[in-house]
């Protein structure tokens, strides 16, 4: 089976049963009929996957040198993102081999908007990044409900409002509000914190029908990081303590093992990509609040998860319980979020070894973005490697490349301080 | 003593260096078992470490005749005194068998039923591991004494791969610990650990790595006697809680290890005028 849906759980109607694999599938198949011009890159992108995983001879000394360079690959991850910027003012979900750019998808366009301006600060760019983090943010002031919410799904085919897709749109009202100051954009912000905090439930779960498949989920810390930016731009506290009561309602899943419960997708595995949301969510919520027990709570789930990477230089796409191994396949945007936090532990401990592992997670994932292809392909960030695994099969997805963006800048940030200080000490963490 | 050696191929310097070290001290190896040398395995994990320009060269010094151009024939130059033989090298564990008479055998895993078997069939005081599989508890029950490894760096600080970079960027003083394997990585009881003197005289991290093998390689002749005469215990490790394995390291890192080697050096070259 397929889960041509499940990284956009949101989309997915709550109320009536959703449309069966099979017609999905066949759905995405037509895509094909539509435009026949596509089956070349198909055919070839399947032919190579299947070509690299047949030769590719992982060892102990896999991923331990730079065979690409980062600056040029971050740029081809920027062409990407550019290229599948729609004309509404939204970023398109996901380029799929079948079926093309998929529709503009809020959620993605808002936590897109500080990755934008991230990249304006680091490349010295003249103002294209700027100009699509602008764009971007208009183009999501005009989706706020007067709830405050956003809606959830992909652009005009659900305006149900969402718990998880408001908090990601935040972090990026946030940042546009940080960077241009302009009080609309705080406005809205503070209407999608009110909303959150009114939504949310006195355990600090955000659970019922603005939550995905009506429960809670661990994963929403990643809303809680949102609401804990929110709080820095705020006079008011109660941002704040909404995103610490989330944070202690998450940390009670924490499992002594590092295993996190509590992602609770009915009818998904456990993803990576919802294992490092956990674990970024709270890291970053942890961080803003100045909580350690937050941090020191992410270093065993992210130290189990460097082990296995180092040990067998590859991640599975999912896990069962206590990080057993799941199908064989990996999921690259979880990937690229398990280098941000291992990058953002060694920036909190010293701990060079985080460092090391996301070099080499990141080296490995540099060496599967295609560096030639049509418009759609080029730079983008597939669901899973091979194309075809469970997690968004044949697709290139915008978090995806929003996530190795991040990365890379972080490690580009973190390198260039490491070499410019003086070399000290550097204790280790464990 | 009986001594056998586990090399990870024929052609491993480490071991043959060893092996005449340990008959120059008088213990003559009763067996050697070396991995397969075109092991698939081991030759990637080679090509990764060196690449190919370094595997070609080292298959170059092993493979051809000798070549009389003055060019070394051993990799590792700290090595080259105790490698001499006639008018070249030991280029092989066969021909230090073959000059000290003792055998040679080759295995796909070391601790596949067959090798053991055979390791079984030498009966060992001490096995001294130089290379190969992460040997499985079977294996390492089979020496009466215990299987040896000269690691890298120092136990308890430094556990796992990369130990000579990683003792340069965690300020850890750089050094062998020969110790008793067990089956972690790195963990079994310490034997005795030496801190290298003038590490930061190495030219490079290669040259530093080198300095190390043999260092090593000298070093566990005294531990060998040392067992032998019951003057030397093993200690255990007493910060097993404390996750210090450390992976392959980045070629970024290594490069800020290599900085922090020239860094170690300069007063020491100022203070050699």
């Amino acid at each position: 089976m397929t889960d041509f849906d499940a990284a956009i759980p949101e989309k997915e109607d709550r109320g009536s049963a959703p449309p069966s694999f099979a017609a999905k599938a066949l759905t995405e198949a037509t895509g094909l009929l539509r435009a026949p011009q596509r089956v070349f890159p198909l055919i070839q992108k399947l032919a190579s996957d299947r070509v690299r995983t047949s030769f590719e001879q992982k060892h102990l000394y896999s991923f331990a040198t730079t065979k690409r360079s980062s600056a040029v690959t971050l740029d081809l991850v920027f062409r990407w993102i550019f290229t599948a910027h729609r004309s509404d003012g939204g970023i398109a979900a996901y380029y799929s081999l079948l079926t093309g750019y998929s529709e503009s998808y809020p959620e993605v366009t808002g936590y897109l908007v500080p990755t934008l301006y991230e990249y304006a600060r680091v490349s010295g760019d003249d103002g294209a990044a700027v100009a699509a983090a602008e764009r971007a943010t208009n183009w999501l002031l005009s989706l706020q409900t007067p709830t405050g919410a956003f809606p959830g799904g992909l652009h005009g085919r659900e305006q149900e409002p969402s718990v998880f897709n408001t908090g990601q749109i935040l972090q990026g009202l946030v940042r546009a509000y940080r960077e241009t100051k302009r009080p609309e954009v705080l406005a809205s912000a503070i209407a999608a914190g009110d909303w959150l905090i009114n939504t949310q439930q006195e355990d600090g779960s955000w659970s019922g029908p603005s939550a995905y498949q009506n429960a809670p989920h661990t994963y929403y810390s990643m809303v809680a990081w949102a609401l804990a930016e929110l709080s820095e731009q705020s006079t008011d506290h109660k941002y704040g303590a909404a995103a610490e009561r989330n944070l202690d309602w998450v940390l009670s899943h924490f499992r002594p093992s590092g295993w996190v419960e509590g992602i609770n997708l009915r009818g998904h595995p456990n993803y990576l990509h919802f294992i490092a949301y956990v674990l970024q969510g709270v890291l970053e919520c942890g961080i803003l609040r100045r909580r350690s027990d937050a941090v020191h709570a992410v270093a065993k789930p992210a130290w189990v998860l460097l082990r296995k990477f180092e040990t067998n230089k590859y991640l599975p796409g999912a896990f069962d319980a206590d990080f057993k191994n799941g199908p064989h396949f990996t999921c690259l945007t979880g990937n690229a979020q398990m280098s941000c936090v291992w990058l953002r532990l060694f920036e909190m401990t010293d701990d060079l070894r985080y460092l090391n592992a996301a070099l080499k997670m990141n080296e490995m994932l540099k060496q599967m973005i295609p560096a030639r292809g049509r418009p759609g392909i080029v730079g983008g960030v597939s669901g899973s490697y091979p194309i075809w695994g469970r997690y968004q099969p044949l697709r290139y997805i915008s978090w995806g490349g929003k996530f190795f963006a991040d990365s890379l800048m972080m490690e580009q940030r973190l390198t260039q301080s490491f070499e410019t200080s003086a070399l000290k000490e550097l204790p280790c963490a464990s | 003593m009986r001594i056998v050696i586990l090399s990870s191929s024929v052609y491993s310097e480490t071991a043959c260096a060893l092996a005449l070290r340990a008959a120059e001290a008088g213990h003559v190896p009763v067996g050697a078992l070396a991995l397969r040398t075109l092991d698939r395995g081991t030759v990637l994990r080679k090509l990764g470490q060196w690449g190919v320009r370094g595997v070609t060269h080292y298959a170059r010094n092993k493979f051809l005749p000798h070549r009389r151009d003055g060019q070394s024939l051993v990799s590792n130059p700290y090595l080259e005194t105790v490698l001499k033989h006639r008018d070249g090298v030991f280029r092989n564990l066969r021909e230090v068998a073959a000059f000290h008479r003792f055998p040679v055998a080759t295995c796909k895993n070391q601790n596949a039923p067959d090798s053991i078997a055979r390791l079984k069939a030498w009966s060992p005081d001490l096995i001294i591991f130089t290379g190969g599989n992460i040997l499985r508890k079977p294996l390492l029950e089979i020496p009466r004494l215990g299987v040896l490894n000269v690691h890298l760096g120092c136990l308890q600080e430094i556990r796992g791969m990369s130990a000579p970079e990683w003792s340069l960027l965690q300020n850890v003083p750089v050094g062998v610990t020969i110790h008793f394997m067990d089956e972690g990585i790195d963990t079994g009881p310490i034997l005795q650990k030496y801190e290298l003197p003038d590490a930061a005289r190495s030219g490079s991290l290669s040259d530093l790595r080198n300095r190390l093998i043999a260092f090593g390689i000298d070093k566990i002749a005294e531990v060998i006697a040392g067992l032998d005469q019951g003057t030397i215990h093993a200690k255990p490790q007493s910060d097993l809680d404390r996750d210090n394995q450390f992976f392959v390291m980045h070629e970024w890192l290594q490069n800020q290890a290599a900085r922090r080697l020239t860094m170690m050096r300069l007063p020491v070259d100022a203070a050699h005028g």
